[in-house]
């Protein structure tokens, strides 16, 4: 059920410019033009927050106010002033009667979005469940680091993705791009000077725009205490210096919820073509993993017979990629799936030194392998 | 086509203005007028002196003169200071910040008709006078605001009745023109 706003205000200019703020929130605008509308709606409707303008005809803020909390139904509903009445008498004897927070106009509608979400869950529309995004779509990325060179780094290292890399070399300008546009991932380096990553990501947590966006920490790969303080603040994931640009690939893809199935899987005629890539990293094999079991099941399901693992372009696949290896010939096995095996010789090298693997044969390419698994 | 006076009820050209001095007063609304322009419609008002002359309306009782069609937000405020608040628009000029305000097109503010317009101007003074209300309460004259309207034509001038003081102050908002017009008096006998 989506979150119910409601906005008392004489002013259909106000009202329509919170209707305008919340547009990008799963969130449902109610309107009333005065105290006994705003009573009247808020009775029918039970909303999550009331944002009540005081002057108003008929009856105002005040007196709405007081007979709201004079009403057990509704003395609940947390209420925000959101008016011009901004004298400081006027403010703490409204403050006496119960209020959430008090906005005095001319508001910005970044401070209005932001004290409401602390009074109420406000979830993106971008965040209503979604089909995943593919690798193929674009991504705005936020780096924060005050040396320009990893910035430069990760945006040379994207540049075969359609993400685009976004720096900011300090808190402000972060928090500055962050009113502009909402990133779907921001980087931020902990080596920032005061500690500024965290007080950061506090903010960055505390706007609703970007409460639910992934937050990734860049630290020095010896900094092992200020890793550990990222996971506990609650960071997503940590990448640690110097960048390995594929593990980085990987996280942020899952980070993003990014589908990357594509890249290691494909159904050619009738058969599942699993490819692995040049570096099997530890992040590379979780991300195929991941997929396994599914593509297997969607494989058989729709009625193919055969799959091929291609690790021809593999440098090593050490000892996660054999794993990896291992578990999907048995759930190709256990699923009666047949399944044939491409690979180089360092690759073939590497399978011979491991008792339960020293027997498997591979095949030169794919199209040996589809009809190796014909014939047998 | 002669000026029709629009009667304020907050009285009188060349009265003593009591605790507001004329600088005070221009201070609180270059700060409000300021504040609201840059806020809501992210846009700077820049105070603008004019000659003192009747034709710019420092001249008591004298139209404030606008070449175009204007649209004119006022409002009153009630308390230990009394008075109104006027902010002249030129007509264009209003559309254009409606149309910020709101998100709107051109032709969307047209389509949304003239009530559009006249609530965001309302809405704009409101904010306005709010701001400049705000500071006079800060100051020890709480007073609260009134139900804010709008005037709309090209040839009408706001006639001031006894005993308050009028002050105008012009701004210069991208290329625009932009005036504040304030009659203010004091309840404060130990002031007024």
């Amino acid at each position: 059920m989506s979150i119910k706003i409601l906005t008392v205000d004489d002013s259909k200019t106000v009202r329509l410019i919170v209707r305008k703020a919340f547009k990008e929130f799963q969130c449902e605008i109610l309107e009333a033009g005065d105290g006994v509308e705003g009573l009247s709606v808020a009775s029918k409707a039970s909303p999550d927050l009331i944002l009540l303008d005081v002057t108003m005809p008929v009856m105002d803020g005040v007196e709405m106010l007081s007979r709201l909390k004079g009403e057990a139904a509704l003395k609940g509903i947390p209420v925000i002033m959101l008016t011009a009445e901004g004298g400081r008498e006027h403010v703490m004897k409204v403050a006496k009667i119960g209020i959430r927070d008090y906005i005095v106009k001319p508001f910005k509608e970044e401070v209005l979005i932001e004290k409401v979400g602390r009074v109420i869950d406000l979830k993106p529309v971008s965040d209503a469940p979604a089909k995943a995004k593919s690798y193929t779509d674009t991504a705005d990325i936020l780096v924060v680091d005050d040396k320009p060179a990893i910035s430069e780094q990760i945006r040379e290292g994207f540049k075969h993705l359609p993400w685009r890399i976004h720096s900011a070399s300090s808190q402000g300008e972060a928090i500055d791009f962050c009113a502009r546009a909402t990133p779907d991932l921001i980087a931020i380096s902990l080596s920032l000077p005061d500690e500024a990553a965290y007080s950061l990501f506090r903010l960055i947590r505390g706007n609703p725009k970007t409460k639910y966006t992934p937050v990734m920490a860049l630290v020095v790969k010896t900094e092992t205490g200020q890793q550990q303080q990222a996971q506990n603040v609650g960071m997503s994931s940590i990448i640690t210096k110097p960048i390995d640009l594929k593990e980085l690939e990987a996280k942020a893809s899952k980070a993003m919820n990014i589908d990357t199935s594509n890249r290691y899987f494909a159904t050619e005629g009738d058969t599942l073509v699993m490819r692995l890539p040049e570096f099997c990293t530890q992040s590379t094999v979780l991300e195929v993993e991941s997929h396994v079991k599914v593509k297997i099941a969607g494989a058989v399901d729709a009625g193919l017979t055969k799959m091929v693992i291609d690790a021809q372009k593999t440098g090593a696949l050490e000892m996660a990629g054999i794993k990896l290896l291992f578990q999907t010939m048995q759930m190709c096995r256990d699923l009666g799936l047949r399944c044939g095996l491409v690979g180089n010789p360092r690759v073939v090298a590497e399978c011979k030194g491991f008792e339960d693997t020293r027997n498997w044969k591979f095949c030169d390419s794919i199209e040996q392998a589809r009809l190796g698994l014909e014939t047998s | 086509m002669p000026t029709q006076p629009v009667p304020s009820p907050t009285p009188t050209p060349g009265a003593p203005s009591g605790a507001f001095d004329a600088p005070l007063i221009r201070d609180f609304m270059a700060g409000s007028v300021g504040n609201v322009f840059k806020v809501m419609l992210s846009m700077d008002a820049v105070s603008v002196d004019l000659p003192h002359d009747a034709a710019t309306l420092e001249g008591i009782g004298k139209p404030v003169k606008i070449p175009h069609d204007r649209i004119v937000g006022s409002i009153g405020f009630n308390g230990e200071a009394t008075g109104n608040v006027f902010l002249h628009f030129e007509l264009p000029f209003a559309s254009a910040c409606t149309c910020h305000l709101l998100g709107m097109s051109e032709s969307e503010l047209a389509e949304a008709g003239n009530e559009c317009l006249n609530d965001a101007i309302a809405e704009i003074t409101n904010m306005t006078a709010g701001g400049f209300k705000n500071a006079l309460c800060d100051r020890g004259f709480p007073c609260m605001l009134t139900l804010p309207s709008v005037l709309r034509g090209s040839s009408f001038y706001v006639a001031p009745v006894s005993s308050a003081a009028r002050h105008v102050s012009h701004f210069d908002c991208g290329g625009h023109r932009v005036t504040a017009e304030i009659f203010i008096k004091s309840n404060d006998p130990e002031t007024s």
